[in-house]
């Protein structure tokens, strides 16, 4: 079962505003469910569809269309680590290799404390500041292993 | 409608067509093939697989044919060098991961791809790496295979699921080179129409998992034919292999021309997968008297034996001792010959084919299928498409989707369809005949007004109501869809006046659709199986049209109704009963008392396909060989009569040769070579028919003219109360997948069969103290069942609903013999 | 050198509505209101204001093709910017959201619209969250809302986020996703102004085009033509990243030497190092040797010398760079970034980041390069958007401008097989 908490609910209603038909709420109500619970579950898609009135199929294909929708657990703490091209000329690969080895996962996993998940991510349109990488809602610019280092070890 | 139209050139050739058109289209107009494979004519343009690349003159990029509107003086070219490259480096990409499985594929012979390659693509590949991997054939629902490999991602079977049957539950999941058709969570993809997307799947990716293996598809005889399941008559192609049954497709655009006027090339999963009937082991092969079935006695020479017999006992008894009771899956053919052996052979107008009130004709137009399309208001009335009629469930989807036609449903119960329609009333179970009295009432002079007592009585708000009337008065066009079958007591003829009052009071036109459910169930009405009216309406009142027509000997009193023939066994009255295609002892009200009265004939004659429980306790029986062996037209819920064609050869005789047969050995002028002699003899004889011949029925069939519209009978009008006041009223519904002798247990749709339910309101589950999932007996006063309890609002307070799933349920026995009301209380 | 957008860009907490008014801000709709809707489309146009998302379509003759007489009409501020190379979108959301603010209201006043969305990329959480603070701030002070300052004109103003999709950005897959469907782009035509947003006729414009609307209103249009070349009007706010000393955005006038973009504003090149190549308007566009980079920054002369102005997002590579890596990581974003809709995207993209792949790991052989062309050749033009032939320009301008990459990867790959 899957249900709305209560200031989820609050924010439905103001998104339900926002549009004058109610399928576009998908994209909103999909990040609220994510917000809730980490990713998105199947009880969660079958939700949205009663409120949007779509087939959860559909909630599915939509879902599943956009790479910020993690439909299995992730950690507390998630890195999207840019790799694209202006990043890459400044060295993110080394970066992002050294943030793997200091988490001890490989890209794409989550450490086993459940804390952290390390993820590639296409440009995230910060490239004049490359290296570039997104913690959570929260981008760091200028990387350097430092930087890395400090970030990381700040983490609760 | 835009019909101006332009003219262009495509390949040198002058083409003209409407304009809007697309180039896909106005080429094929001129026998240009543009090849194709996300393009699909019912579901539109799309433009995602690039196959049908074209240049035109000032464009500077190749355009997609499909998706390109043609306008006046474009220059048009299919066959350049860049629209050669361009299509070659399509095909390449498409084949670029595609298994090359052709050699094991199902779709080989008859694959888009395959012929599309073959004429344009590479000859070679230029890919090294490892195509992409999928699990390879698994199953999308258990009677579909899907290969994941294989498919193109041209999204035909997605937006069908979407723009066609309009659930979206076949959908595109991930992105991209991930993209892959799926169902949410994985679950089957098992809707009532999901077989469709087989036929439009351009690879093999989506398969028929009942054909799967079963033959090349260059070794099938593909017989154009039609379904038989239900009243809308849909267009099929039949596969058989050395005579025997393999599959069955819609017949659309993919490999012939579809039919718009019927399915719009479409079919439902019923016409689809329930085929296996026709290699039943229980289909009757062998005529068998007093139990013992005997492959040496002729067919034939069986039939003339009995018809002789029916024969004496008349002249012994006269001729209303014997009676005959037939059945809306005959053919039209089937039908005539038997009513006309009875009335003329036998001088008798005891003959009959349903239960329901109801008299052929309508006041009003008779609207084809089609008509749906072009109405701004649709009514239905205690009609449920979805599950009696599926292909009009689409089409009304269709209309009320795309062609801005308005859906109003009335009935006593919710249906899948209420939730596209904009007026949705609900009555109560048995209060049609008020909710109709008031509706023609509503639209004359008088007027509606609010109303206590008939909100009470009918349960619907008088607001909506009104609004139902102003909105069936200010429609331009009005097509009432009612189902006969489903109205109680008599009150179709109060319909009928309902229609003569819309016809003459809404500001534009209208018309109906009788909508009952069986196969043939206008044909038989049309073909006068009934005991008042001669075929095309003439009702036995008429003696002097009738002699006209038939000749002096005709009988011209009415004869016994269907529940009148069992009552007559029951007194004595009757000796004889000849039963075809038709299986009372489940069917019939009545339960052990209806055996008994049968058994008490002197002769009990089953004609039939497959054994049944009636053809048990037969004194004979005889084989009718049915759909897929035996030809002949039926008519349509829309008046359309089209022909059927055998599928499968057999060496026993047709029912019509078996009927010319018995005609003559009772001294009736018969000499049918084919069954089209006797449209012939139908042309000629039964008002509406006569432009019914092997011409017109050619490609789309022929729909009828009107038959004879008598006076509409006045309704005898019925108020009952409940004899309990824990009693509810009985209303059995419709389920397309019933689990009955034609869908058996060895039925690809068996995953379909649902267990015996019953559905009631809240109100009454409160105040009866019963909820969801209780094992209950519903007992009426004529018999009793067992069922699951199911609490969901699907019919008003006081009402009970039990959907018909199957014969074994036995639902009939609780129902009342003289057709009036059923009550039913619960027992834990 | 005059700057439209970015000349107060540093001022303290300019986001807030209270500075931004103390700045003039919003001084530009009493104005607007003064003149019938035309006459600022007119304004617009005479501006030979270009659209600053990807395109270059001159705005006022976007605005001036809206379906005549149907409403509602929608407007959607394109912020999806997810070009790679692209992040000046970022600086005007992020410092000065009601410039963008006050260029949307011009806009829907001059097309008559009363509801407009702004669309954000799922990574933007943090701009969407000062963009609705700013749109609360502006509802407040009666600039959105019912009756704008007594004009009788209404505007709704939302923002709305996206998910992780950078084929969002094109404008009809951006509306199919405000729609709520998958971001795969429409067939076109119907284009957006006669069919957009729930088919309706729909203004979609970038960020930086809606902000610099405002200067157009507050200084007038021949101020703005003044700046700028012929054709290319106005400035350009330019993302300035990769092997420079001073990577960052830089509002410059349409036509300044890219030399001096690079070499003066970004500060040169890193270790003094020499310049290979660069990428003149974001990943979608041809790459171009360091021998033209003295072509001007504008429109006109960046196609004249084979690339294009794009989203305005200088990439610079100095003589360590191999191109075929870079070509490969390009190649592996449009293959990530296909929605899958077309086949020769889906296929072609995969297939050119399987070949450079090989290429790169010296794995490679002559007839790759062929192959590659005649790929490219083949999704060029064919596919169902502009991403397809996005997807070829990064690798076939490395074939065209740095065959000697290839070779080299080429040589070593048959050294590795002889050994
Ligand atoms: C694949 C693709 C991605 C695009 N991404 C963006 C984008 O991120 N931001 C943007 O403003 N325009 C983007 N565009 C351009 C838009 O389609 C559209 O032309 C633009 O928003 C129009 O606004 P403008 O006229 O103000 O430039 C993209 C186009 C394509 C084909
Ligand atoms: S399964 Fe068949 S119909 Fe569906 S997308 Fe794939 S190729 Fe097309
Ligand atoms: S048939 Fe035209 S693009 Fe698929």
């Amino acid at each position: 079962m899957f249900t709305f908490s209560e200031s989820s609910e609050k924010q439905i209603e103001k998104i339900m505003k926002k549009y004058p038909v109610k399928r576009s709420a998908i994209l909103p109500l999909l990040a609220l469910a994510q917000r809730q619970d980490g990713y998105i579950t199947p009880e969660a898609m079958v939700e949205i569809g009663k409120r949007i009135d779509c087939s959860p199929a559909y909630v599915q294909s939509v879902c599943s269309f956009y790479t910020m929708f993690y439909t299995k657990p992730v950690g507390k703490y998630v890195i999207q680590f840019c790799i694209n091209i202006s990043c890459h000329l400044l060295g993110c690969d080394d970066l992002l290799e050294y943030t793997a080895n200091k988490l001890n996962i490989k890209v794409g996993e989550t450490t086993a404390d459940n804390k952290i998940t390390l993820l590639k991510e296409e440009c995230l349109a910060e490239c004049s500041a490359a290296p570039v990488m997104r913690l959570n809602d929260t981008y760091h610019t200028n990387l350097t292993r430092e930087k890395i280092d400090q970030i990381l070890d700040s983490l609760d | 409608m835009d019909k101006e139209q332009v003219t262009l050139t495509i390949d040198g050739k002058t083409v003209t067509v409407p304009k809007g058109m697309v180039a896909v289209d106005a080429a094929k107009t001129v026998d240009i093939d543009i090849p194709v494979f996300c393009y699909h004519e019912k579901l539109g343009p799309f433009g995602c697989c690039r196959m049908c690349l074209v240049e035109v003159e000032k464009m500077p990029k190749l355009a997609t044919a499909c998706t390109l509107n043609v306008s006046q003086d474009m220059v048009i070219k299919t066959d350049t060098p860049k629209v050669k490259k361009g299509r070659n480096g399509v095909l390449e990409f498409t084949l670029l991961n595609h298994p090359l499985d052709c050699p094991v594929c199902d779709k080989g012979g008859e694959c888009p791809l395959q012929d599309n390659t073959f004429e344009h693509g590479p000859d070679l590949t230029r890919m090294e790496y490892n195509r992409a991997h999928h699990d390879k054939a698994t199953p999308l629902s258990p009677v579909i295979t899907i290969d994941r490999e294989r498919c193109i991602a041209c999204q035909r079977c997605t937006r069908y699921s979407d723009i066609i049957e309009k659930d979206t539950a076949l959908v595109m999941l991930n992105r991209g080179f991930h993209n892959e058709v799926g169902t949410f969570n994985n679950e089957p993809y098992d809707t009532r129409f999901s077989g469709n997307v087989v036929d439009i799947c351009p690879v093999g990716a989506l398969t028929n998992t009942q054909y799967r293996f079963k033959s090349r598809n260059w070794d099938l005889k593909n017989a154009e034919s039609l379904c038989a399941h239900c009243a809308c008559n849909c267009n099929i192609v039949i596969g058989t292999r050395q005579n025997r049954f393999m599959r069955v497709q819609a017949k659309s655009s993919e490999n012939s021309v579809s039919n718009d006027f019927v399915d719009d090339g479409w079919i439902c999963d019923k016409g689809r997968f329930g085929y296996q009937f026709l290699e039943s082991k229980n289909r009757i092969l062998d005529p068998r008297e007093n139990g013992i079935g005997d492959s040496r006695a002729g067919v034939i020479e069986t039939a003339k034996k009995v018809a002789a017999s029916f024969k004496k006992i008349a002249e012994e008894h006269g001729p209303d001792s014997v009676g005959f009771l037939g059945s809306p899956f005959g053919t039209n053919e089937e039908l005539y010959l038997y009513q006309k052996l009875f009335r003329l052979g036998l001088g008798t107008n005891n003959i009959d084919h349903k239960l329901y009130a109801d008299s052929p004709g309508l006041p009003v137009d008779h609207y084809d299928m089609e008509d749906v399309e072009s109405a701004d208001l649709v009514l239905t009335i205690a009609s449920d498409p979805t599950e009696e009629l599926p292909i009009l469930d689409l089409r009304l989807k269709k209309a009320v989707s795309s062609l801005g036609t308005k859906l109003a449903v009335l009935s006593d119960q919710q249906t899948l369809m209420d939730c596209f329609a904009c007026h949705s009333l609900r009555y109560n179970v048995g209060s049609d005949g008020t909710v109709l009295q008031s509706l023609t009432d509503g639209l004359g002079k008088k007027g509606f007004k609010k109303n206590k007592g008939f909100e009470t009585e009918t349960g619907i708000e008088s607001d909506a109501f009104k609004e139902l009337i102003a909105s069936l008065k200010k429609s331009t066009k009005v097509c009432v869809i009612y189902n006969p079958e489903k109205l109680t007591g008599d009150s179709v003829h109060i319909l009928k006046s309902f229609l003569t009052a819309l016809d003459k009071n809404s500001e534009g036109t209208c018309g109906a659709i009788p909508a009952a459910p069986a196969t043939n169930a206008l044909g038989a009405m049309d073909m006068g199986v009934l005991p008042d009216y001669y075929p095309g309406g003439i009702p036995v009142s008429n003696a002097a049209k009738i002699r006209e027509l038939w000749g002096d000997s005709a009988p011209v009193t009415e004869g016994a109704s269907a529940s009148e023939l069992i009552q007559k066994a029951e007194s004595g009255e009757l000796k004889a009963l000849w039963i075809y295609r038709c299986n009372p002892l489940v069917d019939f009200p009545g339960g052990a008392k209806l055996e008994q009265a049968l058994k008490k004939l002197d002769l009990l004659v089953v004609h039939d396909m497959l054994e049944t429980e009636t053809t048990r306790i037969a004194k004979v029986v005889l084989p009718s060989n049915g759909p897929g062996y035996d030809e002949g037209t039926t008519t349509n819920i829309g008046g359309r009569v089209q022909f059927r064609k055998r599928g499968i050869v057999t060496q026993n005789p047709a029912d019509w040769k078996i009927l010319g047969a018995m005609l003559k050995e009772l001294d009736i002028e018969s000499d049918y070579r084919d069954s089209f002699e006797v449209t012939s003899e139908i042309a000629s004889t039964v008002p509406g028919y006569s432009e019914v011949n092997r011409k017109n029925l050619r490609k789309f069939g022929h729909q009828r003219e009107k038959v004879s519209n008598p006076k509409v009978p006045e309704s005898k009008g019925s108020s009952e109360k409940a004899p309990d006041k824990n009693a509810l009223r009985l209303r059995v519904s419709n389920y397309l997948f019933a689990h009955d002798k034609i869908l058996d247990a060895s039925s690809s749709l068996a995953h379909h069969f649902q267990t015996s339910s019953i559905y009631i309101h809240e109100d009454d589950a409160k105040s009866l103290g019963l909820s969801s999932g209780a094992e209950v007996t519903i007992k009426s006063d004529w018999g009793e069942i067992k069922a699951e309890v199911q609490v969901n609002n699907r019919c008003n307070p006081g009402g009970a609903l039990v959907p018909y799933i199957s014969d074994e349920q036995g639902v009939a026995s609780l129902l009342n013999p003289d057709g009036g009301p059923t009550w039913v209380t619960f027992k834990n | 050198m005059k700057l439209f957008l970015t000349h107060n860009i540093d001022t303290k907490d300019l986001h807030s509505i209270k500075v931004y008014k103390k700045q003039g801000g919003y001084g530009s709709l009493e104005k607007a209101f003064a003149k019938k809707p035309d006459e600022i489309v007119q304004m617009v146009k005479d501006s030979g204001l270009r659209g600053r998302g990807g395109a270059g379509f001159p705005t006022g003759l976007k605005w001036s093709f809206l379906a005549k007489d149907v409403f509602p009409r929608y407007l959607a501020c394109n912020a999806d910017e997810s070009e790679p190379g692209t992040c000046k979108d970022r600086v005007l959301l992020q410092k000065n959201p009601h410039l963008l603010i006050e260029g949307m209201i011009l806009c829907a006043y001059a097309c008559q619209i009363e509801t407009a969305y702004i669309y954000l990329r799922g990574e933007f959480y943090d701009l969407a969250e000062i963009m609705d603070k700013a749109l609360e701030e502006a509802y407040e002070a009666g600039y959105l809302g019912a009756n704008i300052l007594g004009s009788g004109m209404n505007l709704e103003m939302y923002t709305h986020l996206g998910a992780g999709a950078y084929i969002c950005g094109e404008e009809s897959a951006l509306l199919n996703s405000l729609e709520g469907m998958r971001g795969e782009p429409r067939l076109k035509p119907p284009f957006p102004a006669v069919e957009g947003l729930y088919g309706k006729p729909t203004v979609v414009n970038n960020v930086e085009t809606l902000c610099a609307v405002v200067p157009i209103m507050n200084e007038g249009p021949e101020a703005y033509a003044a700046v700028g070349t012929e054709k290319s009007k106005g400035t350009k706010l330019v993302s300035v990243s990769g092997h420079v000393k001073k990577p960052g955005n830089y509002e410059i006038p349409m036509g300044l030497p890219t030399r001096d973009l690079i070499y003066d504003l970004a500060g040169g090149i890193r270790d003094d190092n020499e310049l290979k190549a660069w990428i003149p308007g974001g990943s979608s566009v041809p790459m171009l040797p360091a021998s033209l980079v003295d072509t001007p920054y504008d429109y006109e002369a960046i196609a004249a010398a084979g690339s294009m102005l794009g989203s305005g997002a200088l990439i610079v590579m100095d003589h360590t760079t191999n191109v075929v890596e870079e070509a490969l990581r390009l190649a592996g974003f449009y293959m990530h970034e296909s929605c899958g809709k077309c086949t020769p995207c889906r296929e072609g993209t995969r297939w050119l980041h399987q070949i450079l792949s090989d290429i790169h790991l010296k794995k490679g052989k002559e007839s790759n390069i062929a192959l590659l062309e005649d790929i490219c050749d083949n999704m060029s033009f064919k596919c169902f958007c502009p991403l397809g032939d996005a997807a070829v320009a990064p690798v076939i301008s490395s074939i065209q401008n740095f065959r000697e990459d290839y070779e080299e990867l080429l040589n070593l790959a048959k050294a590795g097989t002889a050994s």
